[in-house]
């Protein structure tokens, strides 16, 4: 197990260097001139000069290239061109605002998801299982920026039931968040739900075929307790992978529902720093969520390399 | 049949979803291989193996054609082709007409105006058909250049392995870390708006999932007899990918391109709510969503709500299409 | 009756200046409204102008007190007041209640909050709640802020401004001619490079200060006044680079606390303002960058006011009953640039050709449902007192438009225009696409997220005329927000100024302008004006087809903001009514 483990972080790892190489070609590729755009057009071209050498974007790109390595490794991002203060001041509290809108969307979904899959797996092929597999199809299919508009407009303006701006006064207590945070989380729900709930009807499925020609041998214990134990590992493996994989789309992904709620998550940070070429940040952000996404795809894997020893042995060809 | 792999998903139905950007038989590169599909065409010998291959498949086309979500979703898609190739010609009034007299704007549905009408006085009906055609330009040609790439990328790595998997590995796992709704957006904003732009970012974007698909399934497929005696008769190794393998992959493969389709109509569909697609007066259905939503808190719903269901179909179509084919696959 | 003794008094004691103007007024030339408004802004004080108006009795010629909707920028406040250009909402019967957090939501400050080198909406907001200039020029005559009196010599070219006493900064240390100094010094390097040199600034003592323009200039006060945003003054240790949210202080009625311009900023009451203990308890501002959010925040209930809304996309907040919106009339515009200096606009005849293919009425009825004035392709404003109303108005003559094109050789010419995605520009650009197709033109619409003079000046080099840019794009639509007077748009739009976006360069127009400036006088005024008018007219490097108004909005009980159409926003006498 100890093996795997480090062999996955190892691996990890060199991803990182990778994605921080991409993202150093990235925005080392977008035209323009620095300092020109920090200063903007009406500065004299000494100034820009002078700028473009303090900041030292003036020095060859390998050079530039080692020292943006240096710095992801050591979390340093800089300093953004637009409010002048450091990035990691601007995006750490945006992860911590994602951060608490993906934890309350899953808190919500996966229970839901998970006794709805299972729920489905066990009526395969009948009308329930028909309806709740193509409700969850449409509403996945729904964009989550619509659901969103959809959500705040009825729930918010007409029923005045949530609240328009999501993000919660500072000093509200963790239960007095709730409020604010529910109607953005139940975009995210309807969005989610499908996905999970058919991925864990999947894994049921498979189970129980299995499950059937196993306990056919197995005398003496109850079928019900084999079955309930083992449902639940199949409906979880599935879902983890999901989760796993969504985690990154939820950190950065979700621009339409924060710009709907005007909720200054991860992603409405990554989207005005591109409107406003403030490359720090967006470096910055587009790392964080990287590593966001390696770190769980990575502790996903090694869960599932817990439950199923296999998956440990075989290396990696 | 073998103790099935509690752990590996073998997903009954696939969906195209906010960030869904796997058909997962594994989780990430390093992850598990697959069963193989379909016992009898490994047991037989190459030439033998043709002909019940196309005799399989003409059947299991014959399966996918009765399904009715294959209807259903193709009747979707047919519907919204129709709008994009007849554009104007078959929309009731112009989608770029203005009323400008300042009457008329924002006339909720009625028989005049089925849809209604927007804050510049355009008809909501004619702009969603005429949109259609703003959606499919694009993102069909962004999910057919990324499953093409993908396929290759995912070939090669699956079949060579050793070295040119763990180091084309490192860097499809570094790409699929990456925000893709945000760097469209970068790109859109450095390189300019032209649909080429975003068909070669969501393209380049959707190749590493797509790799990843095909390299789990070449994985299950490059132990098999058929393989190892194809080597033997000296086939080069291009042969052996794409002669060989590639049809025995096909299946997963277009499922993974429709699916893929659904997953480009949602991204372009967001890209252009987030101002990154096409310009004024376009009726891209995206941008239509994005001018109508500031005025859903006057009641006036209509303005979003018919371009969103627009967009929902199509990918809804998407799916069910993709659906259909993967059940299909995976009862034979 | 004229009480001579009085103007006798004037005369022997006052400066040329003030007797200039006396006379005028004696003599029936120019309107009561104008001798306040000029007496004001030349430093006369308040009890003297009430004197003079009162020695001079009903047989006096005077013009009707402004009607609602007509009021120039130094209009009063009507009762139930919603159209002076310092807006404000007018206390509903009630009384204001002490205390309360009143929640804002705001455009996104574009950058960091340097009050010198600030050039957007989104920052004057925050900037000017903490800060605040030496006089008010805003809704009325030009009124007592940081300086109590001031008052020009003989010609205009140095003036003189008395500090209010006992003011102190956020932090305590108290307000000083130091501070003055220190901030005019700066401005002299950047934002009133044209008005002063450096140095020329002097501290009399602790509370006068003397600053020499470099050429008369008889409306200088306007400069320092809230018109002119960056002229905020600063205590004396800030310099070129420092920003409100790393050191926050000022002498506002607000004081920051709490800003990071992602999500908001929080204010708090000044107990020890000068202008006297504010109602309201707190500010909570909320920003973003996009207007329906904004209107959303408001009608939801999660914000009590908004600083700025446009009609597009406004609907919602004129319909809801709980929501007062308020009108300012005013000289804030939209210029659609053309290239006068290289590209396919060069030729008068083809920029005159797309001033006459717009349809100016078509768009005041569709996108602004009324709330605008009609322009006439110069950014003279009809609310100005010298406002040449004898000049033709320009109207849309397709023909003639085509007429034009052709004889320049430029028939069925394709252009690209390009606009910010900002208010109601964007279907502004999408009307004027469809209106210009009419007179033969093909026009390709490029949105932008914001138009910050890169479109224009893509290479700046200080020796290229004018203002140093060079290079970029040649049709495009760039905001202008609302002035006291037009001395901004007309040195920096179409003069010296880096926001010369057409490359103008017009001897006679710079001649005008210069005439303007020096002079003292409504009379000078007014002819100078008639020569720019009708340049600007003729030569048309921008097209402008309306003025539109400012309107901001709060919730119905909420009372006593003054707003401007240049994001201030001041609370200090606002609260909740009761």
């Amino acid at each position: 197990m100890g093996r795997y483990v480090l062999r996955r972080l190892a691996s990890a790892v060199v991803t990182l260097w990778v994605l921080a190489t991409i993202v150093f070609l990235m925005v080392n590729v977008i035209p323009g001139n620095v300092g020109r755009s920090v200063l903007g057009p009406f500065a004299l071209k000494e100034d820009v000069a002078r700028y473009n050498h303090q900041i030292g974007t003036d020095r060859p790109l390998i050079s530039q290239y080692f020292t943006s390595i240096r710095r992801v490794f050591t979390l340093d991002f800089g300093d953004s061109y637009k409010s002048q203060s450091a990035v990691t001041k601007i995006i750490f509290p945006a992860l911590f605002r994602s951060g608490k809108l993906a934890l309350l969307a899953f808190i919500i979904t996966i229970p839901i998801s998970i006794a709805a899959g299972i729920f489905a797996a066990r009526r395969q092929d009948k009308v329930t299982d028909r309806v709740v597999v193509n409700a969850g199809l449409a509403t996945s299919s729904i964009p989550d920026f619509v659901t969103a508009a959809v959500l705040m407009s009825f729930f918010c303006v007409h029923w005045k039931l949530g609240h328009v701006f999501a993000d919660p006064p500072s000093g509200t207590s963790v239960v007095g968040q709730l409020p604010y945070l529910l109607t953005p989380a139940l975009a995210l729900v309807v969005a989610y739900f499908g996905y999970i709930a058919r991925m864990s009807r999947a894994g049921v499925i498979n189970g129980l075929q299995a499950d059937y020609a196993r306990t056919a041998t197995m005398k003496g214990l109850s079928k019900g307790a084999v079955m309930r134990k083992h449902i639940l590992r199949n409906a979880l493996a599935p879902t983890i992978t999901v989760i796993s994989v969504q985690i990154g789309y939820l950190f950065g992904g979700i621009v339409g529902v924060e710009k709907v709620f005007n909720y200054h998550g991860l992603g409405s940070t990554m989207l005005s720093a591109v409107t406003s070429h403030d490359i720090p940040v967006l470096q910055g952000a587009v790392l964080l969520v990287g590593i966001i996404y390696m770190v769980s795809t990575l502790l996903a894997d090694v869960f599932i390399a817990f439950l199923n020893p296999r998956v440990r042995l075989e290396t990696s060809r | 049949m073998s103790d099935s792999e509690e752990f590996v998903p073998q997903p009954a139905e696939i969906v195209s979803t906010p960030g869904a950007d796997v058909y997962m038989p594994n989780t990430t590169i390093s992850g598990t291989a697959v069963p193989p599909n379909t016992p009898a065409e490994i047991e037989l010998s190459g030439a033998v193996q043709v002909s019940e291959r196309q005799q399989a498949r003409r059947e299991n086309w014959r399966l996918i054609r009765r399904r009715p979500a294959f209807i259903v979703g193709v009747f979707i898609v047919l519907v919204w082709t129709v709008c994009a190739v007849l554009g104007d010609r078959i929309t009731p009034h112009s989608p770029l007409d203005f009323r400008v007299a300042g009457n008329g704007q924002h006339l909720s549905p009625r028989a005049s105006y089925p849809f209604g009408t927007d804050e510049q006085g355009r008809d909501v009906l004619s702009r969603v058909m005429a949109g259609a055609r703003d959606v499919l330009k694009v993102a069909p040609l962004a999910a057919l250049l990324g499953v093409f790439f993908g396929v290759i990328l995912g070939m090669v790595m699956g079949y060579f392995g050793r070295w040119i998997d763990n180091v084309l590995g490192r860097i499809v796992e570094a790409f699929l870390a990456l925000p893709v709704i945000l760097l469209a957006l970068l790109a859109v904003s450095t390189l300019g708006h032209s649909p080429t732009v975003v068909i070669g970012v969501v393209a380049a974007l959707f190749t590493p999932v797509v790799a990843r698909t095909v390299r789990s399934a070449v994985l299950a497929e490059r132990d098999l007899d058929y393989v190892t005696s194809a080597k033997l008769r000296g086939e080069s190794s291009a042969f052996v990918m794409f002669r060989e393998i590639l049809p025995n992959v096909s299946g997963p493969i277009i499922v993974e391109l429709t699916v893929r389709i659904g997953y480009a109509v949602f991204t372009v569909a967001t890209l252009s709510f987030l101002g990154a697609g096409p310009q004024p007066p376009s009726p891209d259905w995206g941008a239509q969503v994005s001018e109508g939503f500031r005025n859903i808190s006057a009641d006036i719903w209509w303005t979003t709500f018919f371009p969103a269901a627009a967009i929902a179909s199509l990918v809804i179509a998407a799916n069910l299409i993709a659906d259909s084919v993967q059940s299909v696959l995976e009862a034979s | 009756m004229m009480d001579y003794r009085l103007f006798d008094n004037v005369r022997r004691q006052a400066s040329p200046v003030e007797v200039e103007l006396v006379e005028a007024f004696a003599q029936g030339k120019i309107s009561r409204r104008a001798f306040v408004a000029r007496g004001s802004m030349i430093g006369l004080g308040a009890p003297l102008i009430g004197a003079i108006l009162a020695a001079c009795g009903s047989d006096k010629k005077t013009t009707t007190p402004a009607t609602s909707g007509t009021t120039a920028p130094g209009g009063t406040t009507a009762p139930g007041g919603t159209t002076a250009p310092g807006g404000t909402t007018a206390p509903s019967s009630g009384s204001i209640k002490q205390g309360g957090t009143l929640r804002i939501v705001a455009q996104t400050p574009a950058g960091p909050l340097d009050p010198v080198a600030m050039a957007d909406l989104g920052t004057y907001c925050p900037v000017t709640t903490c800060f605040e200039y030496l006089v008010d020029a805003l809704g009325g005559d030009v009124k007592p802020m940081l300086a109590e009196t001031w008052k020009p010599n003989a010609d205009g070219s140095v003036w003189t401004f008395n500090l209010r006493k006992g003011v102190k900064w956020h932090d305590g240390t108290p307000f000083t001619s130091a501070d003055v100094v220190a901030t005019m010094d700066r401005l002299a390097g950047s934002n009133l490079k044209a008005s002063i040199a450096a140095g020329s600034t002097k501290a009399i003592d602790d509370f006068t200060v003397e600053i020499t323009l470099l050429s008369p200039d008889g409306q200088f006060p306007q400069q320092v006044g809230a018109y002119n945003p960056q002229s905020v003054i600063t205590p004396k240790d800030f310099v070129l680079g420092t920003t409100l949210d790393k050191r926050m202080t000022g002498t506002g009625a607000f004081k920051m606390t709490k800003y990071d311009a992602a999500t908001g900023a929080t204010f708090e009451a000044n107990p020890d303002w000068w202008g006297g203990k504010p109602y309201l308890d707190k500010l909570e501002y909320s920003f973003s960058e996009d207007l329906a959010t904004l209107v959303s925040g408001l009608q939801g209930g999660a914000a009590d006011a908004i600083t700025q809304f446009s009609v597009i996309g406004g609907d919602a907040l004129f319909n809801d009953s709980n929501i007062v919106v308020q009108s300012i009339r005013g000289a804030a515009h939209r210029e659609i640039w053309m290239n006068c200096r290289e590209g396919d606009f060069t030729d008068k005849r083809v920029r005159q050709a797309v001033a006459l293919g717009i349809d100016r009425q078509a768009l005041l009825d569709t996108l602004l449902k009324g709330k605008a004035d009609i322009a006439n392709d110069h950014p003279i404003a009809p609310i100005y007192p010298f406002f040449d109303a004898t000049q033709p108005q320009r109207v849309r003559d397709v023909d003639k438009a085509k007429q034009l094109l052709s004889d320049a050789g430029k028939a069925g010419l394709a252009a690209t225009m390009y606009f910010p995605n900002l208010q109601e520009i964007p279907q502004l650009a999408q009307i004027l696409q469809s209106q210009l197709k009419d007179i033969g033109m093909n026009v390709t619409l490029s949105q932008e997220a914001v138009v910050d003079g890169e479109e224009w000046c893509k290479v700046y080099d200080s020796k290229v005329e004018p203002a140093g840019c060079d290079g970029g794009k040649d049709f495009g639509i760039v905001d202008y927000g609302l002035r006291g007077v037009p001395d901004v748009y007309l040195v920096k739009a179409y003069a010296t100024g880096e926001w010369n976006s057409a490359h103008y360069i017009s001897e006679p127009f710079r001649a005008a302008v210069k005439a303007y400036q020096s002079s003292l006088d409504l009379d000078g005024q007014k002819a100078a004006i008639k020569d720019i008018q009708k340049i600007a007219n003729e030569d048309v490097p921008y097209a402008i087809p309306y003025f539109y108004n400012i309107l901001f909005a709060t919730a119905k009980n909420v009372t006593g903001i003054v707003a401007t159409g240049l994001g201030h926003f001041y609370c200090g006498k606002a609260g909740f009514t009761a």
